[in-house]
């Protein structure tokens, strides 16, 4: 079987700084990664590099099979990223938002696609006010709409809970739920056990740039994960 | 087709953005009065031949203001890290870069309409007769906007990744300033003394080749400005 999202021996570096160190993995369609890992472990810039943002300075990443380097603009239309920050420009609406990522990525029936997005999300009756008057809650998932509305195989998601509050949190976890069907392939960084445990197949602790843990969620409970991540960092010398 | 659409798209939501914030036009716009008062107020028009030295200030004027404005190109983009979805996208880095020149030409050009038309009333300046010359002082003017936001949109995007910002452009913008203001100000006086065409026109052809040659520095080099 082929993987749907494959990284080999990734590294990049800052300034003589190891953000990423040799970094590899298999994803297949339709499974979830969670990524936990402590501040400065390089989990967002592993990210960006699968995001094609920024190019790795060793390995390579593909997505079926696809190279970043060499199918650049197939590579970013087949990726969906979202983070805390909403990428979202505030002094447009919601819709004027998606319509101008919709030009960007040459969708067809924009109009329709945004109106279906937005309906699945629940935001629809939102979509004509601006983003700097909406919610945090709202505007975190008018973000998770704009990765979605080019219908990517692979979505990224990097601390997507962040500033949320109980409920808004739980809506948009139900969400990215939903969005398990067998199809695309997600990656969730977070700090959280208990939002990336819900919802992960596979599940790796990053630290110092490199994977220290990597496995299958075999219904991990709570306490018995936060000890393996305790041990785990105590290990790597943290 | 779909690459005109893009720089359109992205031309598009940078003047929409800007139309319903009005914060840089008013700063810039605010700033060209000021300069136009300025002016008024410290030349003695008994003296010295308002037509002679209008060219120099005209541009004076529209550079500084330029700068005011344009080193904050990437501001609405460092906004909930807009600039990040922007990279994400499969669009082609220089269709970004012609997207933001051609905002802010636009932006650019309606500033200097305000400064030739401060400079009208404060200082009586007469505009050159004939249509030739309107074409002619249109001609200098769009080359010169565009030569000078080709290559400010090229630099402001160095300062969006440098711990300097905004502080760096000037430094790095004057330089290559040189010539543009060498055959605008040239021309400029030129048109305002209603000299032949043939004066020009050399001005023209040089102002056509700086603006092409900016246009293709900024679009090959902005990847590597604007990439983390």
């Amino acid at each position: 079987m082929i993987p749907r999202l494959q990284a080999e021996d990734i590294s990049r570096s800052f300034a003589g700084t190891r953000a990423v160190d040799g970094i590899s993995f298999d994803l297949n369609s339709g499974e979830l990664l969670s990524i936990f890992g402590p501040n400065g472990a390089g989990k967002t810039t592993l990210l960006k590099i699968l995001a094609g943002v920024i190019r790795p300075d060793e390995g390579r990443v593909s997505v079926d099979q696809n190279v970043v380097e060499v199918s650049e603009r197939l590579w970013r239309s087949q990726i969906g990223i979202v983070t805390h920050q909403t990428m979202l420009y505030d002094q447009l609406s919601g819709r004027e938002n998606l319509l101008f990522y919709a030009k960007l990525f040459d969708l067809e029936d924009p109009e329709d696609r945004i109106r279906e997005t937005m309906k699945t999300l629940g935001i629809l009756e939102m979509a004509d006010r601006f983003v700097g008057s909406l919610s945090r809650g709202f505007q975190q998932r008018l973000t998770l709409a704009r990765a979605l509305l080019h219908d990517p195989k692979v979505l990224l998601l990097d601390e997507p809970y962040a500033g949320l509050d109980l409920y808004a949190s739980r809506l948009l976890r139900d969400r990215i739920n939903s969005l398990k069907d067998g199809n695309r392939t997600v990656v969730l960084v977070t700090h959280s056990f208990e939002q990336g445990l819900e919802l992960a197949d596979r599940v790796a602790i990053q630290a110092r740039g490199r994977f220290v843990f990597t496995g299958l969620n075999e219904g991990f409970r709570l306490t018995e994960f936060e000890h393996l991540y305790c041990n785990t960092l105590q290990e790597c010398g943290f | 087709m779909k690459y005109l659409s893009v720089v359109w798209a992205v031309a598009r939501k940078d003047l929409l953005v800007e139309m319903r914030t009005l914060e840089r036009l008013t700063a810039m716009g605010a700033f060209s009065v000021l300069i136009g008062v300025l002016f008024h107020f410290s030349i003695d028009t008994s003296l010295i031949r308002v037509q002679t030295i209008a060219p120099s200030l005209i541009w004076m004027a529209t550079i500084f203001v330029g700068m005011l404005g344009l080193g904050r190109i990437y501001t609405i983009e460092d906004e909930n890290r807009a600039l990040s979805g922007l990279l994400q996208s499969p669009i082609s880095l220089d269709a970004l870069y012609f997207g933001k020149v051609l905002s802010n030409s636009i932006l650019l050009l309606s500033i200097v309409v305000l400064i030739l038309v401060v400079f009208a009333v404060f200082f009586n300046l007469s505009f050159p007769g004939g249509w030739l010359g309107w074409i002619s002082l249109s001609g200098v003017i769009l080359l010169g906007v565009l030569s000078f936001v080709s290559i400010m949109t090229l630099l402001s995007a160095v300062a969006v990744n440098n711990t300097m910002g905004e502080s760096i452009i000037p430094v790095l913008v004057l330089p290559l300033l040189v010539p543009i203001v060498i055959h605008t100000v040239t021309a400029t006086n030129r048109i305002f003394a209603n000299r032949p065409f043939a004066e020009i026109e050399g001005n023209l052809r040089m102002l056509a080749a700086i603006v092409l040659i900016f246009l293709v520095a900024g679009a090959s080099l902005f990847r590597f400005a604007i990439e983390e």
